[in-house]
C-alpha cells in the first residue's frame, strides 16, 4: 500500500536521515521526500512530505512508534490510492441472463465497479460478446472480482477472457 | 553415438532427414558420428548395428509402406528393440496420447532402466508422469532430455536450465501452440468466425481433421506441465492445469478486444504454482502478441527480468532442431 507522511523536523542538520533510517528499517520502500521549505518552519521545525510504499498496516504502526520515540512529529498519515481498471470480454447469453444482475453482482464488492459495458450481438439467438471495464480500488480487490466473475460465468454459462496480468 | 529411434512418422523421418543434412557438419563441428541402429514403427524394427541406410528408410515410408519393408526388418516392437538392440540413446517420438501417455511411457522407462539416454519430443508421458520419469532417470544415472517437447524450435528448456542457470524463474506465460495462435490471428486479421478460421487451417494441414486436442487447450496444458515440472520445479500434473479452450471465442469477441487494444491469445500460464490455460486478453505492444503459427513464452526471472523466446513451434525439421541439440548435448557431456 502506498502511504503519504507529513513530517516535522527540527531545523538542524542529520534530522531528514533521522526520519528516514525508521521507514527503510521497518520495511518501508521510501518514492520520494520533498523538504516544504515556502511552507517555511513552524515552531522550528521543517515540513517534510514522504511517500512511501509498505507491504502490511502493521509497518506502519512501528515505523510511526519510532519516528515518535525519536521526537519526530508526524502531521499527517495518508494512503494514497490510485485506482486500476481491468477489461475483461464475456462471451455468452449476456443480456438474456439479466445483464442489470451481472453488473449489480460486480458493483456489489467494495472498492469496485463497473464503468464501462459495450455489447456487441450478431443475432438475437446467438451468444452476445461483451467488453467490460472494471474500476477497482487495488490488487485486492482486483482478486475478489476475478473470483466474482468466476462464479458469474459458472451460473451463467459465460466464457471470460481476462487480461494478462491479472 | 548409437541411436534407436522409436516411432517414425513426421519427427522421427524429420530426425533421419536432418542427420543426413547434417551429418557433416555434426563430424567437423562436434567430431559427432551418429549411427542410427534401429527404427521402429508400429509394422516393426529395422535394424542394422552398422548402421541403417536412413535415405533408403525414409524411401520406404515415402511408397507409404512401413519400416517393416527394409530389408531383414522383422515384427519386433519398441519395447524389445530397446531391451535387445545395443544403443547410447533411445529418440522417443510416437505419437502423444494423454490418456495414458503409452506407448512413451513405457519406451522411455525401459530405455532408461537399460541405461540408455533418452530424447524425446512426446509430450503425453511427460505431462502425466514427468517427476516418475525424471527420477528413474536420475536413478539409473542417464539422461533424459525433452527440449523438443515444449515449442518446437523454441529453445525454451535448455535456455532456462543453461544460460539462466543463476536465475530464479518465478514464473512462464505464453503461447505454446501455433494452431490457435493461427486461428486468433486470422480471426483478429479478417474478422472471420472460428469454424471458418479452423477449416481454412485444416485445409492448409495446420489443424488436424480431430483439432479438439489443439483448439481445447490440451496440447498448451502438457506443454504447461512440462515446463512447470523441468524449469520451475513444481511437481503438477495434466489433471492440475485449469483449462479452457477458444471453441467459443467469437468474431464479435475479438473485435471488441481489438477496439480497446488488445489481442485475443491462448496462453498458458504457471504462476505461484497455480496452472492455467485459457484465453486472455493480451495487449497489442505485449511482446507475447506474435502472429500466425509462432510460439512465444515469456519468462519472469530475479536477475535478468523479463525475457522473452520465440519460435517455430512445429514442424518435423523445427522439432528436430531440439531434438538434434538435446542429442549434441548427450554427447558433449559424455554418453
Amino acid at each position: 500500500m502506498k502511504i503519504s507522511l507529513d513530517l516535522q523536523l527540527k531545523d538542524v542538520p542529520g534530522q531528514l536521515v533521522k526520519a528516514l533510517v525508521p521507514i527503510s528499517n521497518f520495511g518501508g520502500n521510501i518514492r520520494s521526500v520533498v523538504h516544504m521549505r515556502e511552507e517555511g518552519p513552524k515552531g522550528g521545525r521543517i515540513p517534510v512530505h514522504v511517500d512511501l510504499n509498505i507491504d502490511n498496516p502493521k509497518s506502519l504502526e512501528k515505523i510511526l512508534k519510532d519516528l515518535e520515540d525519536k521526537d519526530i512529529w508526524v502531521s499527517k498519515v495518508g494512503e494514497i490510492r490510485k485506482k486500476k481498471n481491468i477489461t475483461v470480454i464475456i462471451i455468452g447469453h449476456v443480456v438474456d441472463t439479466d445483464v442489470r444482475d451481472t453488473i449489480d453482482k460486480i458493483n456489489d464488492i467494495h472498492g469496485a465497479m463497473v464503468a464501462n459495458l459495450a455489447l456487441a450481438m450478431p443475432d438475437p439467438e446467438e451468444e452476445t460478446s461483451a467488453r467490460m471495464d472494471i474500476d477497482v480500488d487495488d490488487a485486492e480487490v482486483v482478486k475478489i472480482v476475478l473470483k466474482r466473475l468466476d462464479k458469474i460465468a459458472k451460473d451463467k454459462g459465460f466464457i471470460v477472457v481476462k487480461s494478462l496480468g491479472v | 553415438m548409437r541411436i534407436q529411434i522409436i516411432g517414425f512418422g513426421n519427427i522421427g523421418k524429420g530426425l533421419a532427414k536432418v542427420l543426413i543434412r547434417k551429418e557433416k557438419l555434426l563430424k567437423k563441428k562436434h567430431d559427432l558420428k551418429i549411427k542410427v541402429v534401429s527404427i521402429t514403427d508400429v509394422t516393426g524394427t529395422a535394424k542394422d548395428d552398422n548402421g541403417i541406410n536412413l535415405s533408403k528408410a525414409l524411401e520406404i515410408m515415402e511408397n507409404g509402406r512401413g519400416i517393416l519393408a527394409y530389408p531383414k526388418a522383422t515384427k519386433m516392437n519398441g519395447i524389445e528393440a530397446i531391451k535387445t538392440i545395443h544403443a547410447d540413446v533411445v529418440v522417443e517420438v510416437t505419437n502423444t496420447k494423454i490418456e495414458d501417455g503409452e506407448p512413451g511411457m513405457s519406451h522411455m522407462l525401459q530405455a532408461i532402466k537399460q541405461g540408455k539416454h533418452v530424447v524425446t519430443s512426446n509430450k503425453g508421458p511427460l505431462a502425466l508422469k514427468f517427476q516418475e520419469l525424471n527420477n528413474s532417470a536420475k536413478k539409473n544415472s542417464v539422461q533424459f532430455k525433452f527440449e523438443a517437447s515444449v515449442g518446437g524450435a523454441m529453445p525454451i528448456i535448455n535456455f532456462a536450465h543453461e544460460t539462466l542457470s543463476g536465475d530464479k524463474i518465478n514464473a512462464i506465460e505464453g503461447i505454446l501452440n501455433g494452431t490457435t495462435n493461427y486461428i486468433l490471428t486470422r480471426m483478429s486479421k479478417e474478422e472471420k468466425s472460428f469454424e471458418m478460421v479452423l477449416r481454412e487451417a485444416q485445409e492448409m494441414g495446420i489443424a488436424e481433421s480431430d483439432p479438439s486436442y489443439d483448439i481445447d487447450g490440451i496440447d498448451t496444458a502438457c506443454k504447461l506441465v512440462i515446463l512447470a515440472n523441468g524449469i520451475l520445479g513444481i511437481k503438477k500434473t495434466y489433471k492440475d492445469v485449469k483449462t479452457q479452450g477458444i471453441r467459443k471465442i467469437t468474431p464479435e469477441a475479438v473485435k471488441l478486444a481489438k477496439e480497446d487494444g488488445y489481442v485475443i491469445k491462448l496462453i498458458g500460464e504457471v504462476k505461484n504454482n497455480n496452472l492455467e490455460v485459457s484465453p486472455r486478453l493480451v495487449p497489442k505492444n505485449h511482446p507475447l502478441n506474435v502472429e500466425g503459427v509462432l510460439n512465444v513464452a515469456l519468462l519472469k526471472t530475479d536477475l535478468a527480468g523479463d525475457i522473452t523466446i520465440v519460435g517455430k513451434g512445429a514442424g518435423s525439421i523445427e522439432t528436430n532442431s531440439a531434438i538434434l541439440s538435446d542429442i549434441i548435448s548427450i554427447w558433449r557431456t559424455g554418453i
